[in-house]
């Protein structure tokens, strides 16, 4: 009954693990030949899969778990997605529903375990819930600011049979899906921008999710003002636009961070307005007389920052309900857009390129010359992934995908293994650094399996960089437990995996092992033996505002 | 014979934070919220653990059937700690077990609290004059209840202390407001 659930929801792709308390799923699961499954390594692989693969694709994720500890290491992916909004549905098996409370084998409260990293969970324990339970699930996930859901079913509810039944309405009085604008609202947040002197946009991940990004580029033009764009709103602004500010937060560019410093109208779209985003909450954006937000989750409202304007609606109607009230925006509007001009030359992203070793910045650059913008980039976490994100001009929505939110490491690999489920028609990089990279690394056994044409750049430096880097800076520079010294030598790793790799030490060596990665069809890592004491720049100090941002040195 | 014993406050539960004999009142931090929401296993325990999580602090809760079958009707007493005070509503609301919460805070409202409390025979009178009544007579005491607002049954529970009571329970708040 379950998996026929699914096939009506139009499932294509569940991945999973087999166990005792989802044995009864598993062996009708040959009966349903649409539902391809994908056996992964480990749970939390599953999890980053589904929501490698809901991030691509746009359809949520479909997993499967056992019990108690299947079910049990699936909560950091389930985090995972929470915390970035993304659809996904986790269905667990549970033990009997006679056995529930006393410590069975592999009993665990799945419920209780994950209420607090999903945007809804049910229990169930008769089978004639199940047809609601399912369609439901999916519309939660998928609707209103989207996530994760689970569904834990007991295993004698599996294997019970039942009339066959299409649920053919939701009975969800208690959930809110706030996708009307106020309009009185839209106007006076069209008004305030327009009528600004120093008006900054930020978009956040929300623009992405409404697929707001055409709205947001006529509603920046119109009202003349530049947009910087969240971590994980990369994409909803094009970098090389002369409005675009690339991105804010505290390893945003200086020119953003400059920006938001000394607007007088910021407009925050589709956005948490997290600590990330703020640095220091009370040094954030200083000089701004209104704060506009735009949100479809309510309590997204003053939870961090109190705006004057509180637009609770889609992003894209808000934008769209703005436009007409644009009108004719102010003079001198040139003068602002020219100091934003000065500040991107005087505060340019930089890094050291003359101390023979190999750069990340350069690794990454030649990467991104082939992606083209035509190419899924799935970071994982830590410096990676901030210069994955600052090192390329992202011109187009949905091409690169991190873990901005929770900040799991490990999820690189699974997730862009999910995402070539998701769009095979793209290429797919993988970046990471090494130490996130081993987390989940078993789940090579996934790419060569499926032969999944996903190549892995993996930024090796032999340390925590992120860590390290903050330890240097800010912990009186005591290097504390980042070593990787001991670390398995990656080329043999993935030969004994079963896919080609190859070691590059030197930046003449970028281009040829790149060359040697798109004429293989299949799975490749690199392994780059980069500079260790490459530095994520700018970045703000820990505990300071947006303004003390630091730069990099100016090297010679 | 009875042996009265002085308990100078209720133990633990909610009562503890409610304003008694020398306490300060609640201060303003605190929200009085009234949950409409879906009966189920997991919905306590997910109004709780929004709480929790949010780092907002239960003072009071009562729970009861709503006059609609299946649903029943929180009365929270919420500080919200660092929070600002309406992200209490918020969080509650992005429940999908949550139907509707109403801030009762400042409102004109009834706000009942019960006490039952067993109490020595010779206690008895005073009690009475304050507006008690007698749930049951036998060996071991008298048992009697109390209803009032927050302030009378703290002037209640206080007045019990001073001439020694066997035992005491008291509920939490049950809050309406006074016109529609």
């Amino acid at each position: 009954m379950v998996l026929e659930a699914l096939e009506r929801e139009g499932v294509e792709y569940i991945f999973g693990y087999p166990g005792g308390a989802n044995l009864p799923l598993y062996q009708h699961l040959p009966e349903h030949p649409k539902l391809k499954h994908i056996l992964v390594r480990h749970e939390q692989g599953a999890a980053h899969m589904a929501d490698g693969y809901a991030r691509a694709c746009g359809k949520p994720g479909v997993v499967f778990a056992t019990s108690g500890p299947g079910a049990l290491n699936l909560v950091t992916g389930l985090c995972t997605a929470y915390m970035d909004s993304v659809p996904m549905i986790a269905i667990t098996g549970q033990v009997n529903s006679t056995q529930v409370g006393r410590d069975a084998f592999q009993e665990s409260d799945v419920i209780g375990a994950t209420s607090s990293v999903t945007k809804h969970s049910y229990l169930v324990t008769k089978i004639d819930q199940l047809p609601r339970v399912i369609h439901e699930a999916f519309h939660i996930a998928t609707t209103g600011r989207p996530g994760p859901v689970l569904i834990d079913i007991c295993k004698d509810v599996q294997q019970a049979e039942a009339e066959r039944v299409t649920p053919e309405y939701l009975e969800l009085p208690g959930y809110r899906l706030n996708g009307h604008v106020n309009l009185d609202q839209a106007r006076e947040a069209a008004r305030a921008l327009a009528g600004a002197e120093r008006p900054v946009i930020l978009a956040g991940h929300g623009v992405l999710l409404s697929r707001a990004e055409s709205e947001l580029m006529a509603l920046a033009e119109a009202a003349a003002a530049p947009v910087g764009t969240t971590l994980l709103g990369i994409g909803a602004f094009p970098v090389k636009h002369p409005l675009s500010l690339h991105m804010t937060g505290f390893m945003g560019t200086g020119w953003c961070l400059k920006a938001v410093q000394n607007a007088d109208v910021l407009m925050m779209v589709g956005m948490r307005v997290d600590d990330r985003v703020t640095a220091k909450l009370s040094e954030f954006a200083p000089n701004v007389k209104t704060f506009i937000h735009v949100d479809i989750d309510e309590a997204e409202m003053g939870k961090n920052v109190r705006s004057h304007i509180e637009l609770v609606a889609d992003a894209r109607l808000a934008l769209e309900a703005m436009l007409p009230h644009i009108g004719k925006v102010d003079a001198g509007r040139a003068e602002w857009l020219g100091q934003i001009d000065r500040w991107r030359e005087e505060h340019p992203l930089r890094y050291r390129q003359s101390n023979g070793r190999l750069q990340p910045q350069d690794v990454l650059i030649d990467m991104y010359r082939r992606a083209k913008s035509e190419a899924i980039v799935v970071a994982d976490v830590g410096q990676n992934q901030i210069w994955a994100a600052l090192w390329w001009n992202y011109d187009r929505p949905g091409l690169f995908i991190n873990s901005g939110g929770s900040g799991t490491m490990g999820f690189a690999l699974p997730a862009a293994l999910g995402a070539k489920f998701g769009r095979p028609d793209l290429p797919v990089w993988c970046v990471a650094g090494e130490g996130g990279f081993v987390m989940t690394a078993q789940e090579l056994s996934v790419a060569v399996e499926h032969q999944l044409d996903v190549k892995i750049v993996l930024l090796n430096n032999f340390s925590l960089g992120m860590v390290r880097q903050f330890q240097d800076d800010f912990y009186g520079g005591v290097r504390s437990q980042v070593d990787l010294t001991h670390m398995p030598d990656f080329v043999k790793l993935c030969e004994a995996y079963g896919l080609p790799a190859l070691r590059v030490e030197k930046f003449e060596d970028i281009a040829p092992s790149f060359d040697a990665a798109e004429r293989t069809k299949g799975p490749f890592l690199i392994d780059f033996r980069i500079d260790p004491e490459a530095n994520v720049y700018p970045i703000v100090p820990l505990g300071k505002g947006l303004n003390e941002f630091r730069e990099a040195p100016e090297y010679a | 014979m009875l042996e009265s014993k002085l308990i100078p406050a209720p133990p633990s539960g909610s009562a503890r934070h409610l304003p008694m004999n020398g306490e300060e009142p609640i201060p303003s931090r605190v929200r009085i919220l009234s949950v409409l929401v879906e009966d189920g296993q997991n919905t306590l325990t997910k109004v709780s653990g929004v709480l929790r999580r949010r780092g907002f602090h239960v003072r009071g809760i009562s729970v009861g059937p709503s006059r609609q079958p299946g649903r029943s009707r929180i009365t929270l007493q919420i500080d919200h700690g660092h929070a600002e005070a309406d992200q209490v509503r918020k969080q509650l609301e992005r429940l999908v077990e949550v139907l509707e919460v109403e801030d009762l805070t400042g409102d004109a409202v009834h706000n009942r609290e019960l006490v039952v409390a067993r109490v020595a025979a010779s206690e008895l009178e005073a009690l009475l004059k304050l507006g008690a009544k007698v749930l049951s007579t036998g060996a071991g005491g008298t048992a009697v209840e109390f209803s009032g607002d927050a302030a009378q049954v703290a002037q209640f529970v206080s007045e019990l202390t001073r001439h020694g009571i066997a035992d005491v329970v008291r509920s939490g708040p049950v809050v309406m407001r006074r016109t529609a």
